[in-house]
C-alpha cells in the first residue's frame, strides 16, 4: 500500500520545505566553509588565493601562532570538558532522586525551583554570577567569610582552579534543570514491581538504586552523557562573559580562539580551517562514545 | 533528475533572496536629504553625547543626514558593513589604512575649512599616517587619575607620594590601599604608560618589541606595587582600578583604595558616589620621566565612498563638529576634545569640564601608541597573559618575565607578517 | 515512623537545594533597586537605600538599553522559529518514515552526520552568505538557518518507525486524503514529541547569543540574550545595579513563558521517548 503518483509527490512535497533548507542554511555553508579553509581568505582584504591544505598544516605545526591559539583553546575546552561532564550528569541525578523521594504534593513545586533557572538566557546568568563572584567584597566572598568557611576573599575570576569552578558553578546553576528532568523522566518509568520484588528480598535503598534503578536508567543516562559532552564542547557565553577567557588566557575556549582568530586577527581561512578541525574532534569524541556504549551492549 | 529539480530550487530561492539587495550608491532619505552612515562605538554613557552633535548636525542641514549607529562590536560592524563614516582609535588607524579600509581625508580638510594646526599636535600625530591625514582627531582619553579627597586632599605626584600614602593609609586602617592594579581591562594603558614613563620604544619595524630588558625592568614596577612596596591589594581582577576605588572598606572581606589609575569615562559613576570629594588630576610620574599615555577616537572615512555629494557631506559634519560650542558637548561627556579652539572653551570654564580640562593637560606629555599593523592582535599576549602573570604571581622572577616577553614578541611578529603586502 | 523521619531528612534537603537555587536570583531582585553607587561599594545584600531608578532609566526613551523592543523582537524570532522548525520537521519525518521519499536513506544518513557536527563549523560561512545577500541586521537570519537542524527530524522519525502503523492503514482504507491522516492521526500521536522539539528548539533560539552576535548590528534589532551581553561588556561602564535590572526585566517573561509551559515540558518529555 501507499503506493501510486499521488502518494510520491506527497513524499516530495513534504520533505522538500526539511530539503531546502537544510541545503540552504547547512549544506551550502557547509561546503563553502570547506572551500574557504582553502584558501588565504582574509575578513577585511578577501580572497587571497587558493593555498591548499596550508592552514590546516599552519594550525597543526607546533610553534606557529595559530597552532598555539588552537591547541591552547583545545586544552582549556578539554578540561571543561572533563571537569563539567560528571558534576552535570552525577547532580542531575541526585536532584532527580531527591525529588523521586519527596511526598507527591511537595514534587511539582521543587521540580520547578529547581528547573527555572534553566529559562534564563546564558547572558543574563553571566551577568548575574559575574558580580557574585566579584573579587572584592563580591556577596558569594562576603557570604563565605561571614559564615566562616573562608578565612579571607577568595579570587574567583582572576586566579585558577576558581576561575574554572565559578564557570562550573554557573553552568551547572544554569543548565542542571533539564538534565535533572531527563532522569526524572526515566525513573518514572522504572517498573514499581522490580522495586517491589526487591523489597520483598529485604534489600536497602542503596542497593536498589544500584541493582535496579542504575541498570533501568542506562539508556537515558547515556543520551545525556553525550549531550552533556557536546554541550561543554561548545562552551562559548560563560567563559567570554563572566571570566573573558582569563586568567592568563586558560578559559579561553575554542569557540572564541577561532571566533577572535576570524574577527580580531582576519584570517577567516585559518578560523574556517580551525572550525573544521574542531568539528573532527567532536565528531570522533561522540564516535568513541558511541563506540564504547555499543560494546559495553554487546558484552551484556 | 531530483538533484537538478533541487538545484533550479536552489538558484530560484536565492535569487528571491538577492532580489531583497540593491546596490550602494548614495542612499536618499524620505525627504531627499543624501543620508551618510555614521559607525562607533560609543555604547556606554558617552554615546547620548555624540548623538547630540549628530543630531544638532541633521537639525541644522536640509541637505545631508547623518544616520548613526552605536555599536558594541563596531568594528566587526564595520569591516561586514557598509558605513561611510567611522570612529576609530588612534591605534588602531594604521590597521586600518593598511587594509585598506579609510581613506585620506586631507582633501575633506579642506572642504571642511579645517586645518592641521586647529589640532594639538598630540592629535595630529595620531591623525598623519606615513605623511598623509588619515582622520579627524576628535579626543584623547588619557589614563587618568582619580582622587578621594577623603583620604588625601592633594593628589600623588611621584611614587614616592604614593607610598606615603599608602603608609599613612595602612596605619588608619588595613584593608585602605593608596591604588589598585586591575589584572585584566585596562592593562594595555598601564604597559604603554609606563614603557613611555621610562622612555622604551616598543615599535620595531612594523612588529612590536617588547623583549627588552628595559621594558622588563619598567613592567616590575607593577610587580613591586603589588607584592614588594604593597600599594595596591593582590589579586583585583577586571577593571579592579575602579571597582577598589568605588568600594567601601569593610573588615576584612573589601579593600578601597584612595587612588584611581582609569579611564575617563568612569568619572560620571565617580561623580555620583563621591559628590565634591572626587578629585581628578594628570597621572603621578611612576617611571623615570613624566609622559601621559592612552587612546584616542579619530573620525574616518569609508574607503568606499567615492560620490562627490557623500564627501561634501562629510565635510560638511566635521565642520560643524569641530566648531567649539559643538564638540564642548562631547567635552561634557568628560572626554578630552584636541581640536584648540574647544581645548580653550574648556579652559576658560575648567570647573564645569573638571575630566575634559584635566585631561587636557596631558597632552604635551602624551605619547602616542606605537602605529603598527594589528596593534591589538600584536598585544593581546600581553593584555591577556603577560599582565595578569606580572601582577598575579608574588615570586615573578625577572627571568620568567622575559621568558614571556620574548612569547609575546614572537606573537607580535607572526601578527605582523599578515600584513598585506 | 522510619517513614516520617525519611519525609523530614528529604524535605529538610530539598529545601536547601533549593536556597541554593533561588539565591542567585534573590541577589539578583536586590541589586536591581540599589543605587549605583550603594551596588559598587556596599557587599550587603538588602539596599540600604530602595530605589526604582534603575528601572525608571531603562524604561526611559533615551535609554541605549531597548528592553521592550528586544522582548518583543525575541518573542518574534521565538515564536515563528519555533513553528516553522515544528512544522518543517513534522512533514519531513512523516514523509521519511511513511511515504517512499526517493532516496530516503541517503537523507537519513545525512541527517545523522549533520547531528554529530557542531555548529560553529557553518557558523562563519552562513554569516558570509547572509552577508553578501544583504541580510544582516534583518529577521531572516535570526530565523531561517534554524531550520536546517536536523535533531527534530531525526527525533520524530525515530518515533513513527516504531509508532504502530495500523490506524493510518484503517483511515487510508477508508478513504483519507495524506493531508487528513497527518491532522487526525499522526499528529495527536507525535504532539508530546512535538512539544518537546518545540521547547528545545525555542530554548535554542532564545539562548543563542554567538550567531546573533554575528549577524545583528543595530540596537532595535536586538534579541534578549545579545542585548544583556552588550549591557554587561557596554564599553567604559560598571552599573551592577543598572545591568540586575535589565536582567530581572528581561528574565521576568522568561519565567512566566516558562511557568506556563512547564506542565507541558513536564508532561511531554515524559512522553517523548528521548530515551
Amino acid at each position: 500500500m501507499h503506493k501510486g503518483t499521488s502518494t510520491k509527490t506527497w513524499a516530495i512535497l513534504m520533505v522538500s520545505p526539511f530539503v531546502l533548507c537544510f541545503i540552504l542554511f547547512w549544506l551550502a555553508p557547509m561546503l563553502l566553509g570547506l572551500w574557504v579553509s582553502l584558501h588565504n581568505w582574509n575578513l577585511s582584504s578577501g580572497n587571497n588565493g587558493f593555498v591548499g591544505l596550508q592552514n590546516y598544516v599552519d594550525i597543526l605545526t607546533p610553534g606557529s601562532l595559530y597552532n598555539e591559539a588552537f591547541m591552547l583553546a583545545l586544552k582549556n575546552t578539554l578540561v571543561f570538558v572533563v571537569i563539567s561532564v560528571p558534576p552535570l550528569v552525577i547532580i542531575a541525578l541526585g536532584l532527580a532522586l531527591v525529588l523521586d523521594n519527596l511526598p507527591t504534593r511537595l514534587k511539582p513545586v521543587f521540580r520547578t525551583i529547581y528547573f527555572v533557572s534553566y529559562s534564563i538566557s546564558v547572558t543574563a546568568v553571566s551577568a548575574i554570577f559575574l558580580w557574585l563572584f566579584n573579587e572584592n567584597g563580591g556577596f558569594i566572598n562576603n557570604l563565605l567569610v561571614s559564615i566562616g568557611i573562608l578565612d579571607q576573599p577568595i579570587n574567583w575570576l582572576s586566579e585558577q582552579p576558581y576561575a574554572w569552578l565559578s564557570i562550573l558553578i554557573a553552568t551547572v546553576w544554569w543548565t542542571i534543570g533539564f538534565n535533572m528532568m531527563l532522569f526524572i523522566n526515566a525513573l518514572d518509568e522504572v517498573d514499581p514491581s522490580l522495586y517491589e520484588a526487591a523489597d520483598l528480598d529485604g534489600a536497602n535503598a542503596f542497593r536498589k538504586f544500584i541493582y535496579i534503578t542504575l541498570p533501568q536508567i542506562k539508556n537515558v543516562a547515556f543520551f545525556i552523557i553525550i549531550m552533556t559532552v557536546i554541550a561543554s564542547f561548545n562552551l562559548y557565553g560563560q567563559s567570554r562573559l563572566i571570566t573573558a577567557g582569563g586568567p592568563e588566557q586558560s578559559t579561553t575556549t575554542l569557540t572564541m580562539g577561532i571566533q577572535n582568530t576570524v574577527f580580531g586577527m582576519n584570517q577567516l581561512g585559518i578560523g574556517s580551517s580551525m572550525a573544521i578541525l574542531m568539528g573532527i574532534i567532536m565528531l570522533l569524541v561522540t564516535a568513541a562514545q558511541y563506540f564504547m556504549s555499543y560494546r559495553k551492549k554487546e558484552v551484556n | 533528475m531530483k538533484s537538478f529539480k533541487w538545484l533550479v530550487l536552489l538558484i530560484a530561492s536565492v535569487l528571491v533572496l538577492g532580489a531583497c539587495s540593491g546596490g550602494n550608491n548614495a542612499s536618499k532619505s524620505k525627504d531627499g536629504k543624501i543620508q551618510i552612515s555614521f559607525i562607533n562605538g560609543f555604547t556606554g554613557g558617552d554615546g547620548a553625547y555624540m548623538k547630540k552633535i549628530t543630531d544638532g548636525f541633521n537639525a541644522s542641514q536640509d541637505k545631508y543626514e547623518i544616520v548613526e549607529s552605536q555599536e558594541k562590536d563596531h568594528y566587526t560592524k564595520y569591516k561586514s558593513g557598509d558605513y561611510d563614516m567611522v570612529v576609530i582609535h588612534g591605534n588602531n588607524l594604521e590597521t586600518y589604512r593598511l587594509d585598506g579600509m579609510i581613506q585620506e581625508v586631507g582633501p575633506l580638510y579642506e572642504k571642511a575649512g579645517l586645518k592641521e594646526s586647529d589640532f594639538h599636535q598630540a592629535g595630529m600625530d595620531l591623525a598623519k599616517l606615513d605623511g598623509k591625514l588619515y582622520g579627524f582627531p576628535i579626543d584623547i582619553h588619557p589614563l587618568t587619575m582619580f582622587y578621594n579627597k577623603e583620604f588625601t586632599q592633594e593628589a600623588p605626584k611621584t611614587y614616592e607620594d604614593l607610598k606615603k600614602l599608602n603608609a599613612d593609609l595602612q596605619a588608619k586602617n588595613k584593608d585602605l590601599y593608596a591604588l589598585g592594579v586591575p589584572s585584566s581591562g585596562l592593562v594595555e594603558f598601564y604597559m604603554l604608560m609606563i614603557a613611555a614613563q621610562n622612555g622604551v620604544d616598543l615599535q620595531d619595524g612594523n612588529a612590536l618589541n617588547f623583549a627588552q630588558p628595559e621594558y622588563a625592568d619598567a613592567l616590575m614596577t607593577f610587580h613591586d606595587m603589588v607584592w614588594k612596596d604593597k600599594v595596591s591589594p593582590a589579586g583585583l581582577g577586571l577593571d579592579g582600578e575602579f571597582k577598589t576605588f568605588m568600594k567601601e572598606a569593610d573588615s576584612g572581606k573589601a579593600v578601597q583604595s584612595a587612588i584611581a589609575l582609569t579611564g575617563p569615562w568612569y568619572y560620571a559613576a565617580a561623580k555620583e558616589k563621591f559628590g565634591d570629594s572626587l578629585g581628578v588630576a594628570p597621572i603621578p610620574q611612576i617611571g623615570k620621566q613624566q609622559a601621559a599615555y592612552g587612546n584616542a577616537h579619530m573620525l574616518a572615512v569609508s574607503a568606499s565612498v567615492e560620490d562627490e555629494e557623500v564627501k561634501e557631506g562629510i565635510a560638511e559634519f566635521a565642520k560643524y563638529m569641530f566648531t567649539p560650542e559643538n564638540l564642548i558637548n562631547w567635552a561634557d561627556g568628560g572626554q578630552a576634545p584636541v581640536h584648540l579652539k574647544t581645548i580653550e572653551k574648556v579652559t576658560a570654564e575648567k570647573d564645569k569640564y573638571q575630566i575634559a580640562y584635566q585631561n587636557s593637560l596631558q597632552f604635551d606629555s602624551y605619547v602616542a601608541p606605537p602605529q603598527v599593523y594589528q596593534y591589538g592582535e600584536q598585544i593581546r599576549y600581553m593584555n591577556e597573559k603577560v599582565f595578569s602573570k606580572l601582577v598575579g604571581t608574588e615570586n615573578l622572577t625577572a627571568d620568567q618575565l622575559m621568558k614571556e616577553l620574548e612569547s609575546a614578541t614572537k606573537k607580535a611578529q607572526q601578527i605582523a607578517e599578515t600584513q598585506p603586502k | 515512623m522510619r517513614r516520617k523521619q525519611k519525609n523530614i531528612i528529604i524535605v529538610t534537603l530539598a529545601v536547601l537545594i533549593a536556597i541554593l537555587f533561588l539565591l542567585p536570583l534573590v541577589w539578583m531582585v536586590f541589586t536591581s533597586f540599589k543605587t549605583l553607587s550603594e551596588s559598587m561599594s556596599s557587599s550587603a545584600i538588602l539596599p540600604k537605600v530602595w530605589t526604582l531608578q534603575n528601572y525608571v532609566d531603562i524604561f526611559s526613551p533615551t535609554s541605549d538599553a531597548p528592553i521592550l523592543l528586544w522582548v518583543f523582537n525575541t518573542a518574534v524570532i521565538t515564536a515563528v522559529g519555533t513553528i516553522l522548525v515544528v512544522v518543517i520537521d513534522i512533514l519531513a519525518a512523516y514523509s521519511l518514515a511513511r511515504l517512499n521519499v526517493p532516496g530516503k536513506n541517503i537523507i537519513i544518513g545525512i541527517i545523522i552526520m549533520a547531528l554529530t557536527i557542531p555548529g560553529i563549523v557553518t557558523l562563519f560561512p552562513a554569516f558570509y552568505i547572509f552577508k553578501s545577500f544583504n541580510l544582516l541586521d534583518t529577521f531572516i537570519p535570526l530565523i531561517l538557518p534554524y531550520t536546517a537542524s536536523t535533531m527534530g527530524v531525526f527525533l520524530i522519525y525515530n518515533f513513527l518507525v516504531s509508532f504502530p502503523k495500523d490506524l493510518e492503514e484503517a483511515a487510508y482504507l477508508d478513504g483519507a486524503s495524506q493531508m487528513q491522516i497527518l491532522r487526525h492521526v499522526i499528529f495527536p500521536a507525535i504532539k508530546p514529541v512535538a512539544v518537546t522539539l518545540g521547547v528545545i528548539t525555542f530554548m535554542g533560539i532564545y539562548n543563542d547569543y554567538l550567531w546573533p552576535s554575528l549577524v545583528i548590528n543595530s540596537n532595535e534589532m536586538k534579541t534578549l540574550t545579545l542585548g544583556i551581553a552588550t549591557l554587561i561588556q557596554g564599553s567604559n561602564f560598571v552599573n551592577p545595579a543598572g545591568m540586575m535590572a535589565a536582567t530581572m526585566v528581561a528574565t521576568i517573561p522568561a519565567i512566566v513563558v516558562f511557568l506556563v509551559a512547564n506542565k507541558y515540558f513536564v508532561k511531554s518529555v515524559t512522553n517523548s521517548g528521548i530515551k
